[in-house]
């Protein structure tokens, strides 16, 4: 390789965050030493799993007010949408232990985040790593046995087949990543805006409308159900959790998938883009 | 070549130009303006390997500025820079792995994690070995005391301890060149007489090339042998501090304590600058007059009690340049 190919090489490289092998093992350092920090925190996950299971019982109840009684509306039943909502506020509870937007914020704020523009890493994918082992920390210590208890005790409609179970977990794997692309991607907008309050409220709107948290698609009036269809936000809950409930099948559990990857690949390059502008406005501008 | 090396270097950052009230606001909306700002007019200077040179200025003069752009987190509007062969804003995490950084106006180490976890960090992140990490955190301990907090989040430390951590954290990887931007402040005496006598080490030891800013003069005269002043953006002075004070220190200050008061003398050689009741301060080229001299005119007229010769301080002839500028320049190096 010449001078001008391995600089071209390397200009790609941190353009789209490409790392070699070697690097991982630096990454997974982060995730580790997140997952020890997050063990100093035991009150907030004390906190977080209180009030996972306080908006729980809100939207439990709420859906089997909207029910009353009947089995059966819009053609699901009311134990696959009940399934749906504590499905959902399983990967509320797994995308919220991930670094918070006000806490992205902060750190662009602080000027925190461009110190470590001076450090041999890359910045979105180390925070991405740390993110990996708060969520470890928290699945293991709270969700897993909090809802290995609730699937036990109430009458869910579980997947019978297995491989349902694994195209559940990619899919939502898949959503998790989507959600970090596009939640770090609002963060650092807050480098180009000197206030953020509308940032966030679109923020918010997409993450708990659109993406179908507390309610699915198929409930959304044609135009709503539109518009979301077209944006990424429903692959972070509505398509793993049609999933899970088997709403979605067959065939079409590869279409969604599809879809998903699709979505993450642009919220990838979006991500990266927003990224790219942001350290060049620090670079230049000093922030 | 020099390790580092610095030509015609420029900074100018834009600023947008905040309109007050409400139609300011909608008119910044459609049209911002922008004043432009050159923190750093036109800089040039090489350093070599093993210097230790104290990079100083009055406030706002440009020199972290530099700092940032010898660091690649900021890129200049013009000129050139290379450390150790790179230019630092074209491969910022190539530059990264040579060079250790101090901000003391705010930490790089991981607020809420325990000190020694944000060493662990970095040891993955720079590739430590196990034997250099150990070798290199058993210096640390032994010369910055690290021991007696590392187990504290970075958060609980004082601003002490807080500071040896983050140097240490900034030498773990044995870089060649370290950059230090004001590692003192804050400190107390003997915390900052530590900090000097670390930094003199690794100076020492490692050959490490060490570029300091601060507003101690202390620091500059205990460590650097070199300095470069910068006002306004510019370069005034660059070369040995020793010439800096030959050249300004050649006034001295006679102060006597006479017996008999009020008795206003005239003497040769010498300028009365100052009389408080019975004692009298006057300044002298040493060049052109002894001190010795000046007593003995003083003594023929008077009965002297006391008596000192005051040899200005590096801190009061930068204090004097910071004011008066650097006149003459041209008649030193530089
Ligand atoms: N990001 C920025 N945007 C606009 N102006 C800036 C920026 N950073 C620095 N400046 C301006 O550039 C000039 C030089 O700043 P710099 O921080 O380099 O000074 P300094 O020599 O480090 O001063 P001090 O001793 O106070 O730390 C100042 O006038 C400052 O206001
Ligand atoms: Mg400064």
């Amino acid at each position: 390789m010449n001078m001008l190919e391995y600089e071209i090489v390397l200009k790609i490289k941190i353009i789209y965050g490409v790392q070699g092998m070697s690097s991982w093992s630096m990454y997974w350092t982060f995730t580790k030493k997140a997952f020890l920090r997050s063990s100093v925190y035991r009150f907030e996950v004390w906190s977080r799993t209180g009030s996972n299971i306080i908006f729980l019982l809100m939207w439990g109840s709420i859906w089997t007010a909207l029910y009353a009684g009947r089995d059966e509306a819009g053609g699901v039943t009311f134990t696959a949408m009940l399934t749906y909502i504590v499905v959902s506020q399983f990967l509320d509870g797994v995308n919220e232990a991930g670094t918070p937007l006000w806490e992205i914020q902060e750190k662009v704020r602080t000027g925190d985040i461009s110190l470590e523009l001076m450090r041999p890493f890359d910045v979105p994918l180390r925070y991405l790593f740390a993110d990996f082992g708060s969520v470890a920390f928290y699945m293991i210590t709270a969700l897993l046995p909090l809802y290995l208890v609730i699937f036990y005790f109430l009458d869910l409609a579980l997947p019978t087949n297995w491989l349902t179970w694994v195209y559940f977990i990619i899919s939502a794997c898949i959503g998790f990543l989507i959600r970090y692309c596009v939640e770090m991607t609002f963060g650092l907008l807050t480098f180009f805006l000197v206030e953020t309050g509308g940032i966030e409220d679109i923020f918010y709107f997409a993450m708990s409308l659109l993406s179908g948290s507390v309610i699915p698609l198929w409930f959304f009036p044609s135009w709503l159900e539109t518009i979301a269809v077209y944006l990424p936000f429903q692959a972070i809950f509505f398509m793993p959790i049609s999933i899970f409930i088997g709403e979605t099948t067959g065939g079409e559990v590869f279409t969604s998938l599809g879809l998903q990857l699709f979505w993450l690949f642009v919220c990838y390059l979006v991500l990266r883009m927003v990224w790219n502008r942001a350290s060049h406005k620090v670079v230049v501008q000093g922030g | 070549m020099s390790i580092i090396e610095v030509n015609n270097l420029q900074k100018e950052f834009m600023i947008a130009k905040r309109e007050t009230g409400l139609v300011g606001a909608l008119k910044s909306l459609v049209k911002r303006e922008f004043v432009k700002k050159e923190a750093v007019k036109d800089i040039s200077f090489s350093i070599e390997k093993g210097e230790m040179v104290g990079y100083i200025g009055p406030n706002g003069a440009g020199k972290s500025t530099t700092i940032k752009m010898l660091t690649g987190i900021l890129v200049p509007s013009a000129g050139q820079v290379t450390v150790n062969g790179i230019v630092p804003y074209e491969n910022r995490q190539e530059n990264a792995k040579s060079i250790g950084v101090v901000f003391g106006q705010r930490t790089q180490l991981w607020w809420d994690l325990p000190t020694i976890e944000s060493f662990e960090l970095l040891k993955a992140i720079y590739r430590v070995t196990d034997q250099r990490y150990k070798e290199n955190m058993s210096i640390f301990q032994e010369i910055l005391g690290l021991d007696e907090f590392i187990n504290t989040p970075v958060r609980q430390l004082s601003l002490g301890q807080r500071m040896r951590a983050d140097i240490a954290a900034s030498l773990l990887h044995d870089p060649p060149i370290l950059f230090l931007d004001e590692p003192t402040i804050g400190l107390d005496v003997v915390a900052k007489e530590k900090m000097r006598t670390f930094i003199q080490e690794i100076n020492k030891e490692k050959e490490v090339t060490v570029i300091l800013t601060t507003h101690d003069m202390e620091d500059i005269e205990k460590l650097c042998q070199r300095m470069v002043l910068i006002d306004h953006g510019q370069k005034v002075y660059d070369g040995d501090i020793l010439a800096v004070k030959e050249r300004f220190g050649k006034m001295r200050t006679l102060v006597v304590d006479l017996e008999d008061a009020n008795s206003s003398f005239h003497i040769k050689g010498g300028e009365l600058c100052k009389q408080e009741g019975n004692r009298y301060w006057l300044r002298f080229n040493r060049n052109e007059v002894s001190a010795s001299d000046l007593i003995t005119q003083i003594s023929q007229t008077h009965n002297i009690k006391d008596l000192t010769v005051e040899e200005p301080d590096i801190e009061s002839i930068i204090s004097r340049i910071y004011q008066e500028g650097f006149i003459e320049k041209q008649t030193v190096k530089g």
